[in-house]
């Protein structure tokens, strides 16, 4: 191809769009998006949210756990389309000031993390754990964790800063 | 007698900062999610590229037209195998098989396609989502040719030739190493026992897939490529080898990668092409591979088949070892290609004369192997331990007992194994003491075999003890294997006026933690507080040249690197302080914290950031003293050290059915001077979850008949979950390194290697009454429930 003819390439294939209207992280926004993007590619390519990450996008793997109404999803099963009208918060919202929150700081204490990738993955999983009315046991703990995977810890010291987060009553953002 | 605890082992180096459990520089950034994964970079104008594959395990490429994809708007380029052999070289083998044949590697395969999953064209697009719809109109057509999936049919007679230009028959190479005459040993010997072990073919499985993006500017000649990379210099190294591009027109970035495990060593064929679409296109491309793709293209590891045999005297003493491997490689030479530590430490912890090793590479219609935690020593480690308890049973002696008998003693250290490994220092029948003590082996082994009763189930406990070799012995080793790199790691660090010290390596994170230990290093050997140094990773344009995060070897070789840069930036330091403080002898200086201080009389003080202020500003400075504060250092170890230590399982199997459980793991492990051991345990654990996952359900399944790989997903691929893994205790030792700064040893693949086999040994105890000996990988309750079939408890 002549590289003269590049700048006359149209942007994206005409292809079906939808206007999608979410709030997240506590702040609305209004995106048209095609009709194709998942829920994870819209919040980390088009809101700049790249604390999410993407596995498998398969639903297995976790990494792109996020909540979803409070709930914890995995946001590569859902369209973009999907979110419309519902509320999502991201590993973005959990530290707000200059430091860690106190999940964030239990993960740091317990070196719960290595590589990071799938951290995310994990707080937020542990956020909506830690809303709950439950206080789980660390087998139940183990059970819950179990939708996100990581190749680098082998877990146990995620397992110990979820409990331990959860045993100092740690109350998470998506409360506030 | 070397052995010391950790705080002796501090008290010795006087270590301060070194050796306790210093929280990471990494975390802050990564917990809230602000990690820079390739995929989180983002440049205007990105195109993204995609990739048609093989769906062949062997198939000669008759004719490919790509017209209808490049009608689709927004498909900016389709590049063809016989474009990339136009434009760019092969890919080079940074770690070659001794003797081995180069097999050509370039980017597209052109004419022949020998596994499924190779890229045969190339796509860049506005989009992923347009690029793939692009690849629904290339058309392709495939001859398919005869394959062959497993390494046994490979070289039967007969056999298709799967690289025909270059090899007679699908023997890459054979190398027979050891001494002694084995044979002759093994034929006179009071006992010999063997076994033919498969070890399964699975992926380390890194959570963040393969990455790139690659940036041309065509004026300035440079290319900037961030990727996901465990060598950004070596992978700079081979893009300009490939691209034919000066490798000074090339930066490497790689800011945080999601996971390596071996996976990540070197250039794939997706990075040279996201270049050449790049310089094509004049505007950024961006490859992340997705997970499917990763299960086919990205490299496998471990499968291998050991024929092992052990000579021995009826009292138990080992007289001969010997190991004859064929290692799968796969349709391609991927650049750590066939794993190669398997000869080295052959004989475990086992002392004996006279061994034989001989690795046979062999290639098959599959995706290329490469390096994974371990590279070679899981493999192995199944073999002979599993040798050893069928040994034991022969000969009705308690297997933990052989293993003391047979281990290489402290005092026999240094010892050099039949192939020529040196063994450096340690206690290993210790580690064994205890794991079999922590687990109450004497009244197991009292008990006898046979259910209990209160469900009925067969206990066992199994050991698994290793010696794990970590790092290199020199770049001089390396050299006399044909190796594209050396044993060295290099340090720059920079003074900031300040009084903050930044360090440059050519390390990326990984996950290891290199930025923390790197820091922790950095304040120890200049003297000054760990808050004060930054690490910058993993960009080639700032950090010298140096080798990279793999082998167990980053941290050893780094140490040394850090103990000089430290120790001449220091000299400095005290020289300009002194000059300041009027001062004749710098040696009365100390710096302490944030200031340099005089030993003595306290009231004799700098700031460090004044100090570093003159050094930088270059006025003021003593007389014939350059201005600038910053060293560079390398490092080449002399030697490697060999971590050891033994893992044991304690198991409860249904003899009906095979169904068992793991009801407790236990590993005592020593690798020297700690340096963090809150990281040295997360590296442990992390290990043990992926030997775990290879021992108990990871497997990568090809379909014998359609060569396909039939569980390529992530649903369909067992990697151990939170709740899929027994909860692991974990004891140490210290016996410090006599050949390695500050008697480090190596400690990021270890857990890998024992699992397996203290596992299998527990199963096989558990049912010592049946008469089964597991030989393969993974252990399912279906491997048991064969293995027990039309077998009844023996009577005692």
């Amino acid at each position: 191809m002549n590289p003269a003819d590049l700048d006359n390439l149209p942007l994206g294939l005409p292809e079906p769009n939808v206007v999608v209207t979410v709030q997240v992280n506590g702040r609305t926004v209004t995106e048209q998006v095609p009709a194709r993007l998942h829920a994870a590619d819209f919040l980390r390519h088009r809101l700049g949210l790249t604390g999410t990450h993407v596995g498998c996008e398969q639903g297995v793997c976790g990494m792109c756990t996020v909540l979803v109404d409070g709930e914890a999803v995995k946001s590569c099963l859902m369209l973009a389309a999907q979110l419309d009208g519902r509320r999502v918060e991201t590993v973005e919202s959990l530290a707000t000031g200059e430091g860690l929150s106190p999940l964030q700081e239990c993960f740091k204490q317990d070196h719960a993390l290595q590589c990071g990738f799938c951290t995310p993955g994990f707080l937020m999983t542990a956020t909506a754990l830690a809303a709950g009315e439950r206080k789980p046991s660390r087998a139940e703990i183990r059970d819950e964790l179990a939708g996100v995977l990581c190749r680098c810890t082998g877990y146990e010291f995620i397992v110990g800063a979820v409990e331990a987060h959860l045993a100092a009553g740690g109350r998470s953002a998506a409360d506030d | 007698m070397t052995d010391v605890t950790l705080h002796d082992a501090r008290v010795r180096h006087g270590l301060k900062v070194l050796g306790t459990w210093t929280k990471r520089k990494e975390d802050d950034r990564l917990l809230r999610g602000e990690g820079q994964f390739t995929d989180d970079v983002g440049r205007a104008h990105t195109a993204e590229m995609a990739l048609a594959r093989c769906p062949y395990p062997h198939a000669r490429i008759v004719r490919v037209d790509a017209s209808a994809a490049l009608e689709l708007p927004g498909v900016l380029q389709v590049i063809t195998g016989a474009e990339v052999a136009a434009r760019a070289g092969p890919i080079r083998i940074l770690r070659p098989v001794p003797g081995a044949p180069v097999i050509p590697h370039c980017a597209l395969a052109e004419r022949v396609a020998t596994y499924e999953g190779q890229p045969v064209v190339s796509v860049a697009a506005v989009s992923r989502h347009v690029a793939e719809d692009a690849l629904e109109e290339i058309e392709i057509e495939y001859e398919p040719l005869p394959h062959v999936t497993d390494v046994s049919s490979a070289l039967a007679p007969g056999a298709p030739v799967i690289h025909p230009d270059v090899l007679e028959s699908n023997l890459l190479v054979s190398n027979p190493q050891g001494s002694g005459d084995v044979d002759a040993i093994m034929g006179g010997a009071d006992v010999v026992v063997e076994g033919r072990f498969l070890i399964n073919r699975v992926t380390g499985l890194p959570m963040e897939t393969r990455a790139v993006l690659a940036e041309w500017r065509a004026g300035a000649r440079e290319m900037t490529v961030h990727i996901s990379t465990q060598v950004p210099h070596l992978v700079r190294k081979q893009l300009a080898e490939s691209l034919r591009i000066d490798e000074g027109g090339i930066r490497v970035v790689a800011s945080d990668v999601g996971g390596g495990f071996g996976l990540k060593l070197g250039i794939y064929p997706e990075d040279l092409l996201a270049c050449l679409h790049a310089m094509s296109l004049r505007r950024p491309v961006k490859f992340v591979e997705d997970r499917n793709e990763h299960f086919r293209a990205t490299t496998h590891a471990r499968e291998s088949v050991h024929e092992y045999r052990i000579a021995a005297r009826s009292d138990g003493r080992i007289i001969a070892m010997s190991d004859v491997y064929l290692n799968d490689l796969g349709g391609l030479n991927s650049p750590f290609g066939s794993s190669q530590l398997s000869t080295v430490v052959f004989n475990g912890p086992y002392k004996v004369d006279d061994g034989f090793v001989e690795r046979r590479v062999v290639v098959t219609n599959k995706t290329p192997i490469g390096a994974y935690r371990g590279y070679g020593q899981p493999e192995v480690n199944f073999a002979y331990e599993r040798l050893i308890d069928k040994l034991a049973r022969r000969l009705r002696l308690d297997p933990v007992e052989l293993r003391a008998m047979n281990m290489v003693k402290p005092d026999e250290l240094p010892w050099v194994n039949p192939v020529g490994a040196v063994y450096d220092s340690g206690d290993y029948e210790r580690c064994l003491r205890m794991a079999a003590e922590a687990l109450n082996w004497a009244d197991h082994r009292r008990a006898g075999p046979g259910p209990r009763p209160s469900d009925g189930r067969y206990p066992g406990i199994g050991f698994s003890s290793y010696v794990e070799r970590t790092g290199y012995a020199s770049g001089k080793f390396l050299a006399a294997r044909g190796s594209d790199f050396g044993a060295h790691e290099s340090v720059t660090i920079r003074a900031n006026r300040s009084g903050s010290l930044d360090v440059y390596t050519g390390v990326s994170s990984i996950g290891q933690g290199s930025e923390t230990i790197f820091a922790q290093g950095c304040a120890e050997f200049f003297g000054c507080d760990y808050d004060a140094v930054r690490v910058h990773a993993g960009d080639t344009a700032a950090a010298p040249l140096n080798t990279g995060s793999f082998a167990s070897r980053t941290a050893i070789a780094a140490m040394g690197a850090l103990l000089d840069a430290c120790a001449r930036l220091r000299a400095k330091t005290l020289r300009i302080a002194a000059h300041m403080l009027g001062i004749s002898d710098p040696e009365q200086l100390d710096i302490i914290g944030r200031a340099v201080q005089h030993r003595e009389d306290l009231t004799l003080m700098v700031p460090l950031s004044s100090v570093f202020q003159r050094a930088i500003l270059g006025q003021g400075l003593p007389e014939g003293e350059l201005p600038g504060l910053d060293e560079t250092s390398y490092f080449d170890p002399p030697h490697a050290a060999y971590s050891f230590g033994t893992a044991a399982a304690v198991v409860a199997v249904d003899a009906e059915s095979g169904e068992f459980s793991v009801e407790r793991f236990l590993m005592v492990h020593d690798c020297g001077t700690p340096l963090n051991p809150k990281l040295i345990e997360g590296q442990v654990r992390g290990g043990l979850a992926q030997g775990l996952g290879q021992a108990l359900g990871e497997e990568l399944v090809y379909d014998p008949e359609t060569g396909q790989l039939v569980n390529g997903t992530m649903m369909d691929y067992f990697a151990p979950t939170a709740c899929d893994l027994p909860s692991i205790e974990l004891m140490h030792t210290v016996v410090p390194s006599p050949v390695t700064p500050l008697g480090i040893r190596g400690a990021g693949e270890v857990g890998a290697i024992p699992a397996a086999a203290a596992v299998a040994n527990a199963i096989c105890d558990a049912l010592t009454g049946f008469g089964v000996e597991l030989d393969r990988l993974p252990i399912t309750p279906e491997l048991v429930w064969r293995a027990l079939r039309g077998k009844a408890p023996a009577r005692a």
